[in-house]
């Protein structure tokens, strides 16, 4: 399967503490996976482009280094495995929003926002949310379920 | 004043362009270029990272030039903050309308011949955005 990817490779100050674990939070938010910690690397869409572009400045902004490449994975020892880590943590998630709506004391509308969380990192368009999406919307009940 | 910034405009670009003709620089003209293509002297560049008029400090480029000159309304800063939660990584999450708002510029693209016909079209729906929060504010 040939697939474009993005790569963020970047260095920040150690202190202030507080810009690394900014710049850490942002990435697991997006949904980035760390390669062999080196770096850090995302589907690409114009989405994801954007999102690194700017990231990437604000790192530059906390006075790091850093460094986008788009690429063309040309050789990989199993071809479907870069793809199957983005797709295994969200169908986990999707997952606990399931198992979570089999519970009794459940709270819809905090598990419909997780739910619109866990989306924005699907870049595979898992099988699996839209099921759960399925499941959202008839545990929400009402004619238009 | 020309300003320049680079093709296929989304939230932020459409958002700028109808903020720079309605409070800075009435007279604008746009000149779109490629991604990382050379910047032409005469032009001020914005939403182009590096760029004064671009994302700080987690910022959106419409964050950027409503502070720059000092424009206090804020139904802006509102405006400002919806933009940098559709087009930035935001922790904290509080316009909804910030993912409404981005499919519609991004749909808005996708029917524009081209650049400048988007952010024609995007004036009325930024206006439309801001009646529609200064109706709120009273």
């Amino acid at each position: 399967m040939v697939r474009q990817w993005l790569l963020l490779v970047y260095k920040i100050p150690r202190e202030p503490t507080s810009g690394r674990v900014y710049v850490w939070r942002k990435l697991k938010q997006l949904g980035a996976i760390a390669l062999q910690d080196a770096a850090w690397v995302l589907p690409q869409t114009s989405r994801t482009q954007e999102q690194f572009q700017w990231l990437a400045a604000e790192i530059t902004e906390l006075r790091g280094e850093a460094l986008l490449w788009e690429a063309d994975q040309i050789y990989a020892t199993d071809p479907d495995s870069l793809r199957l880590r983005f797709v295994e943590p969200v169908e986990a998630e999707y997952r606990e929003i399931l198992a979570a709506l089999k519970g009794k004391d459940r709270d819809l509308a905090a598990l419909s926002k997780r739910f619109q969380d866990v989306q924005v990192r699907d870049y595979f368009a898992s099988e699996l949310g839209r099921q759960t999406r399925k499941k959202l919307l008839a545990a929400g009940g009402g004619a238009c379920s | 004043m020309r300003w320049v910034t680079w093709e296929n405009v989304g939230i932020d670009r459409i958002g700028c362009a109808w903020l720079i003709l309605r409070d800075i620089d009435p007279l604008a003209e746009f000149v779109f270029i490629p991604r990382g293509a050379a910047l032409p002297r005469d032009a001020e560049p914005f939403d182009i990272p590096g760029v004064r008029f671009s994302h700080h400090g987690g910022h959106c480029s419409f964050h950027a030039l409503v502070e720059y000159h000092k424009l206090t309304d804020p139904i802006l800063l509102r405006i400002a903050r919806i933009i940098d939660e559709a087009d930035t990584v935001q922790i904290v999450k509080l316009e909804p309308s910030a993912c409404g708002l981005d499919l519609i510029c991004e749909g808005l693209r996708l029917i524009s011949p081209d650049d400048q016909s988007a952010i024609e079209s995007g004036k009325i729906v930024y206006d439309a955005v801001y009646a529609r929060l200064l109706q709120e504010s009273r």
